[in-house]
């Protein structure tokens, strides 16, 4: 189900990031095929890095200690709530 | 815009460079002669300022450190007349011999593939990158390979998502690679592809159920698929960029370690030959054969101490690495690709002074591209510039398989050599001359060492000899007329010679 939460989302970023466009000048010939599979997997790739954590999220109960900033803040007072 | 629209001047005060090649032509920012002792790029003033930002840059710096990108200076009108003050010139050392990608092994293309996305990383993290990424930016010195174009650094833009040259590094490098291993596309093919293969063309060879293999299923059948050919003209100067600067680097990063990836699995495999395991598999040598003939190689190589060796038909390359460990550069060649590449191999592990081509001394490359002035030919690169050339046990293969008399032997052999030629003769009665002889005894079967020296006798004098008890003789020529002399100007005897 969490799955179904996070695909909206991915369609946006993939809508946002294909939107955002500027001049290519091409020395080399970047072809057209491969340069639309550089936009797409650009998509692809931007969505990941958007929802990495709820991607994470996804196949681990606990959060990443380094996107918790609370958690961290308890690892560098020495109150680390994995050793209690 | 002028690189693009008018050819590359050519004012008579230019003296034509001995090289016999065009100036290179295609980039827009510059262009590169060959001269005698160095390599002079001329920067057109349009991409002077980056030239001159990215040769300030740490990164130019880290990466000439690390080996992987030439070596450049400020050409100086003091040293070149061709350089008129004002213009910017840079000067890089000459790579010798030129080695082209279609005579690499695939183990090379893999060294070269991975040394252009090693570079265009560094680039990328330094906020730079590299507007073209293909083979023929790359050389082997010795066995290491370089990038030699300076001017395929441009600053990026940080928001941008697309490596440009992303598509240049497919059709030329990963393309090449899977077509040679999964349809059997020969590499040397590529001497007639510059721009390497499409992914249609490659989509369309392979069999239905390979396109969808995860290893190139988006390089070639989505890449197929997403082709455009009809695109309105705007569509193709728009390209995806990302807010978030962070963002597009990784973007970039993801896609690099992904060719990375694919280079990898394209060129993975070695191969084997008859030939590769030749050397451990010899059942016409005995041990103690082979002995002498290293004790005698070993000898004269430090003996004479030459500073440049070729070795025609190197195979594995036990003599190559020998005369590399004498303290001689080393040009080594095979027409079989699999031994060569244990060749390689041995030497890019121990860092020997070896560079390694695949090439046929009977078929020696040819010479290409526009005018067939863009890429020289093999004997153009190697004539006269060697103090020692190797051929053991090869002048059998060139009779009895090329069907070439001993008289051309010996004039091509006195066209490579300064001075010295090490041969191996195989006479008839040896097993492997009896493998190629096939029938042919009245032609062939009763040629003997006198006769190779009888026909070599215009160009050489014998001056050592050693016989073997599996009846195969060394013998060691020295040039007749030629004591010493600079390569190039030998060379151009030499060249005389033989076109006589």
């Amino acid at each position: 189900m969490k799955l179904l939460r996070i695909l909206p989302l991915v369609m946006i970023f993939m809508g946002a990031l294909l939107l955002s466009e500027r001049p290519a000048y091409a020395y080399a010939d970047p072809g057209t095929g491969l340069l639309a599979l550089q936009a797409a997997g650009s998509a692809l790739i931007a969505a990941g890095w958007y929802l990495r954590r709820k991607i994470y999220t996804l196949f681990h109960r606990a959060k990443p200690a380094a996107d918790n900033q609370e958690e961290a803040a308890r690892v560098v007072n020495g109150e680390d709530s994995h050793s209690s | 815009m002028n690189g693009l629209l008018n050819p590359p001047n050519r004012p008579a005060r230019h003296p034509s460079t001995d090289s016999g090649l065009e100036p290179t032509f295609r980039d827009p920012a510059g262009q590169l002669r060959l001269m005698d002792d160095c390599a002079l790029r001329q920067i057109r003033p349009a991409a002077r300022e980056v030239t001159l930002e990215f040769l300030r840059s740490p990164l130019r710096t880290a990466l000439e450190q690390s080996g992987d990108l030439i070596a450049s200076k400020i050409a100086s009108p003091d040293d070149h007349p061709l350089v008129a003050p004002g213009e910017l010139w840079l000067e890089h050392p000459r790579v010798d011999p030129i080695s082209y990608p279609w005579e690499w092994t695939t183990a090379q293309w893999r060294a070269a593939a991975e040394l252009t996305l090693r570079v265009a990383s560094q680039a990328i993290a330094a906020g730079w990158t590299l507007k073209d990424a293909t083979p023929l930016n790359v050389l082997f010195m010795g066995p290491r390979p370089v990038l030699v174009d300076v001017l395929s650094f441009e600053r990026r833009d940080p928001r941008s998502t697309v490596w440009l040259a992303y598509g240049q590094f497919v059709r030329t490098f990963l393309l090449p690679l899977v077509a040679a291993k999964y349809l059997g596309w020969p590499l040397e093919a590529t001497l007639f592809r510059r721009d390497g293969y499409e992914p249609r063309e490659i989509s369309k060879a392979l069999p239905r159920r390979q396109r969808f293999s995860p290893a190139w299923f988006d390089v070639v059948t989505l890449a197929t698929l997403l082709e455009r050919p009809s695109q309105k003209p705007s569509d193709a100067k728009k390209l995806p960029t990302a807010k978030d600067p962070a963002l597009a680097r990784h973007i970039l990063e993801k896609r690099i370690a992904r060719l990375g990836k694919q280079i990898r699995h394209a060129a993975g495999t070695p191969n084997r030959s008859q030939w590769s395991d030749y050397t451990q598999a010899a059942r016409h040598y005995k041990p103690a054969d082979i002995e002498r003939k290293r004790q005698f190689v070993k000898a004269t190589l430090e003996r004479l101490r030459p500073a440049r060796v070729l070795d025609i038909g190197a195979n594995t390359g036990s003599y190559a690495r020998m005369a590399a460990e004498a303290g001689a550069e080393v040009v080594a060649f095979d027409s079989d690709a699999a031994a060569l590449e244990t060749l390689w191999e041995t030497a890019a592990r121990e860092k020997l002074p070896i560079a390694a081509l695949v090439a046929n001394v009977a078929r020696p490359t040819p010479a290409a591209g526009w005018r067939n002035r863009e890429h020289l030919s093999l004997l153009d690169r190697l004539v006269g510039r060697f103090d020692l050339v190797l051929m053991l046990a090869v002048i059998h293969h060139l009779i009895l398989r090329e069907q070439a008399p001993l008289a051309l032997i010996g004039e091509l052999a006195a066209s490579l050599t300064r001075r010295w030629l090490l041969v191996e003769w195989v006479p008839p009665s040896d097993p492997m001359y009896q493998e190629w002889l096939r029938g042919r005894d009245e032609l062939y079967g009763n040629l003997s060492e006198d006769d190779l020296k009888q026909a070599f006798a215009p160009f050489f004098a014998v001056a050592d000899r050693c016989s073997l008890d599996n009846q195969r003789v060394l013998l060691l020529f020295e040039r007749m007329g030629e004591t010493s002399g600079g390569a190039a100007e030998t060379g151009k005897i030499n060249h005389k010679e033989s076109t006589a």
